[in-house]
């Protein structure tokens, strides 16, 4: 799954440490979801969307089957 | 607080192992060489139990959570693997001890390396995973 965090972070100028920090979880949480290489709890996306100013939908670009 | 306490725990759990390896070395006399291998096999598990709590220092220092959703999934899995692991070595250990070794291992031979067997498939497939991310 692709997902928008790092051009987000790059806006909100927020480091991975940052962002890991305001959502509560490890930074390497932060580090294996931008490279999709982990799938979060729909808790954990709403969390990120919201530290983001920003919904899930517009956060995670899901592959339409 | 929480993650500073498991720590703690952690840290106590890895001194008692090696306090109890080096008790039991000390009180063994002559070693041999299957002793060695377990002793061995013990010290590289406190070793990576000492990388994963040194892990969770560093990010609770930072003050970032010590273990998160991803890390607790982690560990489901590993416990799964070793769990397999724990049963597959009780059922195989005893037919390759015997032609390999050339003894009939005992109930506690049996029970040592299922210990150890499953504790260090726990412990390198939550490594890998942890690196791999999932």
């Amino acid at each position: 799954m692709k997902t928008r965090i790092k051009e987000l972070r790059a806006r909100y100028n927020l480091t991975q440490e940052d962002l890991a920090r305001k959502v509560g979880v490890r930074r390497e949480t932060i580090l294996f979801i931008e490279k999709g290489n982990y799938n979060p709890s729909l808790q954990l996306a709403h969390d990120i969307a919201q530290a983001l100013s920003t919904t899930i939908d517009e956060l995670f670009l899901f592959d339409v089957k | 607080m929480k993650g500073k306490k498991e720590i703690i725990v952690s840290i106590v759990v890895v001194a008692g192992v090696l306090l109890t390896l080096f008790f039991y070395l000390m009180s063994a006399g002559e070693i041999e060489i299957n002793q060695i291998v377990l002793v061995g096999i013990a010290l590289i598990l406190v070793g990576l139990a000492m990388y994963i709590i040194w892990d969770r220092i560093r990010n609770v220092q930072k003050g970032l959570p010590g273990k998160d959703e991803r890390t607790i999934t982690l560990s489901h899995k590993a416990g799964y693997y070793g769990f397999m692991a724990a049963i597959w070595s009780a059922v195989f250990s005893p037919m390759i001890i015997n032609p390999l070794f050339g003894y009939e291992p005992d109930g506690g031979d049996v029970a040592a390396i299922v210990v150890l067997v499953s504790a260090f498939v726990f412990v390198v497939s939550y490594l890998y995973l942890y690196r791999k991310g999932k």
